[in-house]
């Protein structure tokens, strides 16, 4: 199966990695933590006309123009406020840098490859390609997302068709 | 330290000189050409020049010729970059007053075997 | 990267020279970019000594650099090279269009071993045996016959075995239409004597090349060997070259004379033509010299004592008349430095910054007291200029002159039209013109299209011109100016133009929807369509189904426009309009609702408030504005970008005019808010290309603004 399979592959070749925690609503999520370049608090965007609902609009990232995308929009969270504890994950990826807003951010995880677990297929907002499998420290589970493929993603909208 | 006068238009050679020569201990000044050599040679007195021939503005033998006119660069050593097999150019290059010559292309070893024998 | 040479390690092995290959390929890029330029400005009838000398010294520095750094395919094209600019500098040959032909092939094909190298050396090398033999036809051309021409071993090698092959060579056959020649050849004096046992291996790799025996000699200096080969002294001395060095090569004819008098051919070549071309002459694809790579002149100053007999010697004193007197002023150094593009753009960047930082501090400082900080004040408003003189400056490192982009044409043009069969004159303008870096390299693919267009489409054939009455030779003009925040770009043929009907005929059978009463500029506008073509044979020189179209959407991308003009029999006329993409520019702010815009400055003609009684309203809801005598399409911002509005009081009543491709429209807004300069800043780095929309700044206070794509509003309102 996909996601087992890549789970496997994960495992057989990779080192115990860093992830940072974040949550959505009632789950928790982990990335790279090397894709990360900082986290900030949230300022209302510069709206873009057109734009997908979940694309706020683009802020001023010390002279660089970073679009940010409302990750509780994007995954039908039941809700989506905007108060001083909301934190912006600025993310460095190959091809841009982009902000991602979320609920709140926890702390950085060291898992080892064996921890992981294949992610259950289900009918989910993300696409299975993006989740890299489910991690679990006590009695803490983290849905692991390759962060770089969730953000490349056509449904996205951060990328014109040409990319 | 020695100091030594490195007159090529070519860049890519200048900086194969220069760096086998700075490498070897030697200080090097680069000139462009004839012209830009000959300023540069008012500026400050060299060890040893070495000129390749064909250049804009100024030549290797025009250089030579140049320096040896002025009292002050009567006796440094010039070499020039040049091949052996050209009588012609050896005549031309005593007659310049040239000290010598280095067959090109050569390479850095024999660059500095050479300049080892002119510079004391 | 380069790959590792063998041939170039030498005696220096301690030395790793791959560390100056890059700059090497990029020199010797440069010089061949220059040697080409002036090939295609030479004039045949007048060349002068400038000219000559300095395309010489372009082929002579690659071919020093490929020697040098051992690559020696390089070396020996651009060897060949020099040996005919060496004859037409000394005015020993006069110039033609068929040398002009091979030296620019030749340029190319030093091109393509060169990148070769730079990619890493795979594959086959490109043949050059061909060119090398044209370009020894024609050095031998003009010669007195019996005077052996330079032959490189390639040719050696290729031609060798047989006397008489195919229409190879014509001149270099006299050499070997003798026959057998036995000769006895010495080699030496020698350090070691198996540097000369080396040419033995010669004969050995070279097929044809001949045999050779080793003789007994009294000196364990020399070497002497019995040779048979049907190749003159000349070919074997330059072969030997490789290896030993030419002084120390006799050559002693003892069979049977080819009857040319030069057997007794002593090393010292000064009655040969050829030796008298060479300053300094390395043999083509040399190996690093062999010893002795080097000599002193007896008793000139600083010359080593102890190589030198007692007593000084003075120096020959005439100097001989055919070495060339030096001091040509040709191509002055320009005082330049290179710098990576990465840094200027970091500059541009931090000058950005500071603009930022300026404006931010300029805003602040508006609620401040002038009689209280009156210095401070001051000094803010020579901040202000200084930060302009600045960014002036640092935006015009990146901005380079058009004719960088139109100076590959001539040769491209010279090329296709000879290829075709027409004649074809190809003037420039306005070469002067600048434009940003990043443009220049966006667009030269669609205006190398169009000006290939021009020839291939437009021009007719010489005798089809004559026949409608037009001169043999057609003309296509290349010119570039600024207009208002663009630079135009056209690309003008006097060729047969486009034929209406064609295209609407075409354009019926692609099923587009097309009418009789369309205008000419919509008729024209249609060969934008993909795959639209009317020749009847696409040629393979314009390409198959690379069309107007692709131009078209790369122009698009460039934020630019493009536009046609055409007159049935008389030409055509294809504009690029691009705007102008200096990264800091002057912007007027609008609020549009609660949010806020910047229009560039220069296309903002006027801006006035409107009454309702001016404005009215045609077909399908689009609006007109009366302007004076004017009547103007009205773009409602709101609309357009989807503004929420929280504020009903109010109706929005100011208008902006801007003018933009050629057009006006008039911008409905709620605010005037100001003027400042503005940083532009890229919204594709990070996010994608958002319609109407050039680019974003950020304003005072942090934030982002968008800016407006005049351009794209005013297209939008034309239908």
């Amino acid at each position: 199966m996909g996601a087992m399979a890549k789970v496997d592959d994960f495992t057989s070749s990779s080192p115990a990695r860093e992830y940072l925690t974040f949550r959505l609503d009632q789950e928790e999520y982990g990335i790279d933590i090397l894709k990360v370049q900082e986290i900030r608090g949230y300022e209302p965007p510069t709206r873009i006309a057109n734009a997908p609902s979940f694309i706020k609009g683009v802020v001023n990232l010390r002279g660089t123009i970073v679009p940010i995308v409302d990750m509780r929009l994007k995954f039908n969270c039941s809700k989506s406020d905007y108060d001083s504890f909301t934190v912006v994950i600025i993310l460095n990826l190959r091809n841009r840098i982009a902000g991602i807003v979320v609920d709140s951010v926890s702390d950085v995880m060291e898992l080892p490859p064996d921890s992981l677990k294949a992610a259950p297929e289900v009918d989910s907002v993300i696409e299975n390609d993006a989740v890299l499998g489910l991690g679990s420290l006590g009695d803490r589970m983290l849905i692991l997302l390759d962060i770089e493929k969730l953000m490349s993603g056509v449904d996205m909208g951060l990328a014109s068709e040409a990319e | 330290m020695p100091l030594i006068l490195a007159v090529d238009d070519s860049p890519s050679m200048r900086k194969m000189v220069s760096f086998t020569l700075t490498g070897a201990g030697y200080q090097v000044v680069e000139a462009v050409d004839g012209v830009d050599a000959y300023e540069k040679a008012q500026a400050q007195s060299f060890d040893l020049v070495l000129t390749d021939q064909n250049m804009p503005r100024l030549d290797g033998l025009g250089l030579t010729r140049k320096l040896r006119e002025h009292p002050q660069f009567k006796t440094v050593p010039i070499l020039m970059l040049t091949t052996e097999s050209s009588d012609l150019m050896k005549q031309a290059g005593r007659s310049a007053g040239a000290t010598g010559w280095l067959v090109k292309p050569f390479d850095p070893g024999r660059l500095l075997e050479v300049i080892k024998k002119v510079i004391k | 990267m380069a790959e590792v040479h063998q041939e170039g390690g030498g005696s220096g092995a301690d030395f790793d020279l791959s560390q100056f290959y890059q700059i090497f390929f990029e020199e010797a890029g440069e010089n061949l970019d220059l040697m080409e330029r002036m090939l295609l400005n030479l004039n045949l009838e007048t060349a002068d000594d400038e000219e000559l000398n300095g395309v010489f010294r372009c082929a002579h520095s690659v071919k020093g650099g490929a020697a040098t750094f051992g690559f020696s395919d390089v070396a020996e094209l651009t060897h060949q090279m020099e040996s005919l600019l060496d004859r037409l500098r000394r005015h020993e040959l006069k110039p033609n269009s068929a040398m002009v032909d091979v030296l620019l092939e030749s340029a190319d094909a030093s091109r393509g071993l060169l990148a070769r190298h730079q990619a890493g050396g795979e594959g086959h090398s490109p043949p050059t045996t061909d060119l090398v033999r044209r370009i020894s036809v024609l050095v031998s051309g003009a010669s007195a016959a019996p005077t052996a021409m330079l032959v490189p071993v390639a040719k050696l090698v290729e031609v060798a075995p047989v006397p008489v092959a195919s229409a190879v060579v014509e001149s270099v056959s006299e050499a070997r239409i003798d026959g057998i020649r036995s000769l006895e050849i010495t080699i030496g004096p020698v350090d070691r004597p198996d540097q000369a046992d080396v040419v033995k291996e010669l004969f050995r790799d070279i097929p044809g090349l001949g045999t050779i025996a080793t003789l007994p000699c009294g000196s364990s200096e020399f070497r002497v060997f019995a040779v048979e080969t049907l190749s003159s002294d000349e070919d074997l001395i330059d072969l030997f070259a490789f290896h030993v060095s030419r002084q120390q090569v006799t050559i002693k004819d003892v069979g049977r004379s080819a009857g040319r008098g030069d057997s007794d051919l002593a090393p010292k070549m000064n009655s040969d033509a050829r030796s008298d071309s060479y300053d300094d002459d390395p043999p083509p694809g040399a190996p690093l010299a062999p010893l002795p790579g080097f000599g002193f002149f007896d008793g000139a100053p600083g010359a080593p004592t102890d190589m030198l007999p007692a007593g000084a010697v003075k120096p020959a004193t005439a100097l001989r008349a055919d070495v060339r007197a030096p001091a040509h002023a040709v191509q002055p150094e320009a005082a330049t430095i290179r710098v990576a593009i990465s840094k200027v753009d970091q500059l541009i960047n931090l000058v950005g910054e500071l603009v930022i930082t300026q404006a931010m501090l300029a805003q602040n400082s508006r609620a401040l007291d002038p009689a209280l900080y009156q210095q401070l004040l001051t000094g803010l408003t020579d901040l202000d200029r200084n930060t302009r003189d600045l960014q002036e400056s640092v935006m015009s490192i990146r901005m380079i002159p058009m004719s960088i982009v139109f100076s590959r044409f001539p040769r491209m043009l010279r090329d296709l039209a000879g290829k075709l069969g027409k004649k074809v004159d190809f003037v420039t303008q306005g070469e002067a013109t600048e434009l940003d870096k990043g443009l220049v390299e966006k667009i030269t693919d669609p205006l190398t299209h169009l000006v290939r267009n021009s020839c291939d489409h437009g021009v007719e054939m010489p005798e089809d011109r004559l026949r409608a009455g037009k001169s043999e030779i057609g003309t296509i003009t290349l010119s570039a100016s600024h207009q208002g925040g663009s630079i135009v770009i056209e690309v003008r043929d006097d060729g047969r133009g486009m034929s209406r009907e064609k295209i609407l005929g075409k354009a019926r059978e692609r099923g587009l929807d097309v009418s009789d009463q369309m205008t000419d500029g919509e008729v024209w506008q249609l060969i934008f369509a993909p795959g639209f073509s009317t020749a009847d044979v696409v040629t393979d020189v314009s390409g198959r189904g690379v069309g107007m179209d692709v131009v078209k959407r790369n122009i698009a991308a460039l934020n630019g426009t493009v536009e046609i003009d055409s007159s049935e029999g008389y030409g055509m006329k294809v504009s690029v309009r691009l705007p102008l993409t200096l990264a800091i520019m002057d912007g007027m702010s609008v609020g549009v609702g609660d949010e806020v815009y910047i229009l560039p400055l220069s296309s903002v003609v006027e801006s006035f408030q409107v009454k309702s009684d001016a404005v009215s309203t045609v077909g399908q809801g689009s609006q007109l504005v009366k302007v004076r005598d004017e009547y103007m399409p009205v773009i409602e911002l709101e609309k357009v970008f989807q503004v929420p509005r929280f504020n009903f009081e109010k109706p929005s009543d100011i208008m902006v005019v801007v003018e933009a491709d050629g057009s006006r429209v008039a911008l409905l807004v709620d605010e005037l808010l100001g003027q400042q300069q503005v940083v532009v800043k890229n919204l594709e780095s990070n996010y994608r290309k958002v319609p109407n929309i050039s680019g974003a700044t950020i304003l005072g206070d942090g934030k982002v603004a968008l800016i407006l794509d005049t351009g794209a509003l005013v297209r939008r309102s034309r239908h």
